[in-house]
């Protein structure tokens, strides 16, 4: 027991030692921010604005109307076309337009006036989608004057409609929204832990063993002590990264709490606020600590066979290890799946079944315990990982013993396999 | 007193017998040398021997006791062929890690260390990483490693390969100091040079079995074939009765062979009593060198594969 503690010390300290684990740790959230708010931000200034000619001839349509649409909304520009419409027609191109609408005699009391946007190219649905708006704006406003119904009455027509939310009446607190956010954030975060911290634990096995160290040490400490030892290590250099960002959550959003700053920060405050009444907080915790543990230790042991089994060739590595790495990416499919309909059968089996159950389970969790997951499910769920677990580290610890002290050939599945049945 | 006994050692592999039925005896104190061409299975003895494989049959004594690999490693020190270290780490942590796991207290491998690296001028390497040291470098600091822990058996493979003389020198005197103090070294090689130099006892291996074992000493007497080297201007005439024969002639000395039965006394009587001027006589041994090409020519340089 001594020496597993030896073991896991130098893993642990190795690594936390490294200044790209301080620079992993701390750019980590910047990324994931980034990448959050960067994609709203791409998603914005790529949108396609379109020149578009309307070529009239229902004479609903002013230039009046229309240069006020283009005043409220600045994306896709219409311009009515009276003179010549055959040249813009014979080449839109030349006359400076993306595309014109030729708009047909129409009765505005009939509707389902379908109008064609034609141009030579193709364009998505998002300028599609914006100039339809516009026309159909302008559709309003013909049939608001000819029912002569005025501001105040469109008011009402607008404003007034049934709105519906689902309430979860055993735990009011339940927020779907909130939910879904806690849950795609948590799967994530594990998705992300368990291949970052899966892959290092393979590297770390293929460095000791194509260092030829691996036999100085197991004349030391067996086998399994020194894969068990490194995988405890990596697992706490992970729960550490964990515990930073926590702490960095902390951090943030008491300073945002007392130094009453700028709206950003009340914002974030405030969500979280609401983000943390709405869901069992302490419970969260709890589970992610169990499944982010159980599933690391689930998946790095697997892992760490694969690393003993391989030679120092990468791709040897990354062929051998791609069956497991796809068990994680299904689980995150599963997930999205699960988080839709989170009493579903698929949601609760995959949450139930050891290889995606970290990923899975961790979705349905904020949806509520134990409305929406019962109490059986989650033991069902947990234990049934700790067996998975167990059995992976035992079947690797065998991989691993032979594997390590192996070099030639990389070993087929078969032969991995037969190493771990083997007696002795 | 025997440290090490090793009765019947079995391992087989899916394609080879790498250990066949392997018994040995290793004295205390002794420095005995185990020998064996490329893939004769010393490895795996040693593996066996060292706790990382079970053997598949057979009974390891270590010390009067039956060999109890967790406890037992405490004693032994093995230096791999392969060498290996951790090359991003710095070699003092390292070597005090190292140590640990065999058992050591951290203030005791503290203290070992530092008598270490002194002895073997290695102070200045406390903060380097192993990634700058050159090869004979790493190769000593492997050995520092390897005994350490003060280990009651040793076990070394192939220790001087990639060592230079001076380097080589301190690490011979350094194993007839250990052996002195009643630490018992097995010497795992192909050279057989050193062996001659070194060992006291060996052992050859040769396709998972051992096909000799004795003392250096036995061993040459076992396989000598009464050669003589006789330096003599002018060598007499050979008749019918002559107790020898001449196998080889060079300037001034003649390599003879003695006649079954006959003595070398017999060799020197005759030569005297037909005049000759004896300059010199002496018995010529036949090198390990020798004995080992002898044992193992005929079977096939590279191990073949066996269906099991």
């Amino acid at each position: 027991m001594h020496k597993i503690w030896l073991i896991i010390k130098r893993e642990y300290l190795t690594r936390v030692r490294k200044r790209t684990f301080i620079i992993s740790t701390l750019l980590f959230p910047l990324f994931y921010m980034l990448l959050i708010f960067g994609m709203g931000y791409i998603a914005k200034e790529s949108a396609q604005n379109l020149k578009v000619a309307v070529i009239d001839s229902s004479g609903y349509f002013s230039s009046a109307r229309i240069e006020r649409l283009n005043s409220e909304d600045k994306s896709s520009v219409l311009t009515l076309v009276k003179d010549n419409p055959a040249a813009i027609i014979a080449d839109h191109k030349a006359a400076g337009f993306d595309g014109y609408i030729v708009i047909p005699p129409m009765n505005w009391k009939t509707g389902n006036n379908s109008l064609v946007l034609k141009s030579n190219k193709t364009y998505g649905t998002a300028p599609t989608t914006v100039i339809a708006a516009k026309l159909n704006r302008a559709w309003d406003e013909v049939k608001n004057d000819s029912l002569q119904i005025d501001d105040a009455k469109q008011r009402i027509l607008i404003g007034s409609h049934i709105g519906l939310r689902a309430v979860n009446i055993k735990d009011e607190k339940a927020n779907v929204n909130t939910a879904e956010g806690i849950g795609y954030a948590c799967g994530f975060l594990i998705y992300f832990i368990l291949l970052i911290y899966g892959s290092q634990v393979m590297m770390g096995v293929m460095e000791e063993k194509t260092n030829r160290i691996a036999e100085v040490i197991v004349s030391s400490v067996k086998p399994f002590q020194m894969m068990l030892g490194k995988i405890i290590g990596i697992g706490m250099v992970a729960l550490t990264q964990f515990f930073l960002w926590i702490a960095f959550v902390v951090i943030v959003y008491n300073a945002g709490k007392f130094s009453g700053g700028g709206g950003m920060a009340n914002q974030l405050v405030g969500s979280m606020q609401t983000m943390f009444s709405s869901v069992n907080v302490p419970l969260i915790l709890f589970c992610f600590g169990f499944y982010f543990l159980a599933g690391f230790f689930f998946y790095s042991s697997l892992y760490g066979a694969i690393g003993s089994a391989v030679n120092e060739d990468m791709r040897e590595a990354q062929s051998l290890s791609f069956p497991i790495t796809m068990l994680v990416i299904i689980s995150i499919a599963l997930m999205s799946a699960a988080i839709a309909n989170p009493t579903g059968q698929l949601a609760v089996w995959a949450s139930i079944i050891p290889f995606s159950s970290p990923i899975v389970m961790m979705a349905r969790i904020p949806f509520g315990v134990p409305n929406t997951v019962p109490w059986w499910q989650l033991g069902l769920s947990m234990a049934l990982l700790i067996l998975g677990f167990i059995f992976t580290v035992w079947f690797a610890g065998k991989i691993y013993r032979t594997g390590i002290l192996m070099y030639g050939k990389k070993p087929s599945y078969k032969e991995m396999i037969r190493w771990a049945f083997r007696k002795n | 007193m025997a440290i090490l006994q090793l009765y019947n050692l079995k391992k087989y592999f899916a394609t080879q017998k790498a250990v066949d039925d392997i018994s040995l005896s290793v004295e205390e104190g002794q420095i005995f040398g185990l020998l064996g061409p490329n893939g004769a299975g010393k490895t795996t003895l040693i593996r066996m021997i060292t706790g990382i494989f079970y053997p598949d049959e057979g009974q390891i004594i270590f010390d009067g006791k039956k060999f109890d690999p967790v406890n037992d490693v405490e004693r032994i020190g093995y230096m791999p062929e392969e060498r290996g270290l951790y090359k991003k780490m710095k070699i003092g942590e390292q070597t005090l890690y190292l140590a640990q796991l065999k058992g050591l207290s951290r203030n005791d491998a503290m203290t070992r260390i530092k008598e270490w690296f002194v002895k073997f001028e290695m102070e200045s390497w406390w903060n380097k990483k192993v990634e700058d040291l050159s090869k004979g470098m790493s190769q000593k600091l492997q050995f520092v490693i390897t005994v350490l822990h003060n280990p009651r058996l040793i076990i070394l493979d192939e220790p001087f390969s990639g060592l230079d003389p001076v380097n080589s020198n301190l690490i011979k005197d350094e194993i007839f100091r250990m052996a002195k103090n009643g630490c018992t070294i097995i010497f795992s090689t192909h050279r057989m040079e050193q062996v001659e130099e070194i060992c006291d006892h060996i052992a050859l291996v040769n396709k998972g079995h051992k096909i000799l074992d004795g003392t250096v000493r036995q061993i040459k007497q076992d396989f000598k074939e009464n050669l003589f080297s006789v330096g003599t201007t002018e060598m007499p005439s050979l008749n019918g009765d002559a107790p020898f024969g001449i196998v080889h002639t060079n300037m001034h000395s003649h390599i003879v062979r003695i006649k079954e039965g006959r003595q070398p006394n017999d060799v020197l009587q005759y030569m005297l009593s037909n005049g000759a001027a004896i300059q010199s006589f002496n018995e010529i041994l036949p090198s390990l060198n020798d004995i080992f090409i002898k044992l193992v020519e005929g079977t096939p340089t590279a191990r073949q594969f066996q269906k099991l």
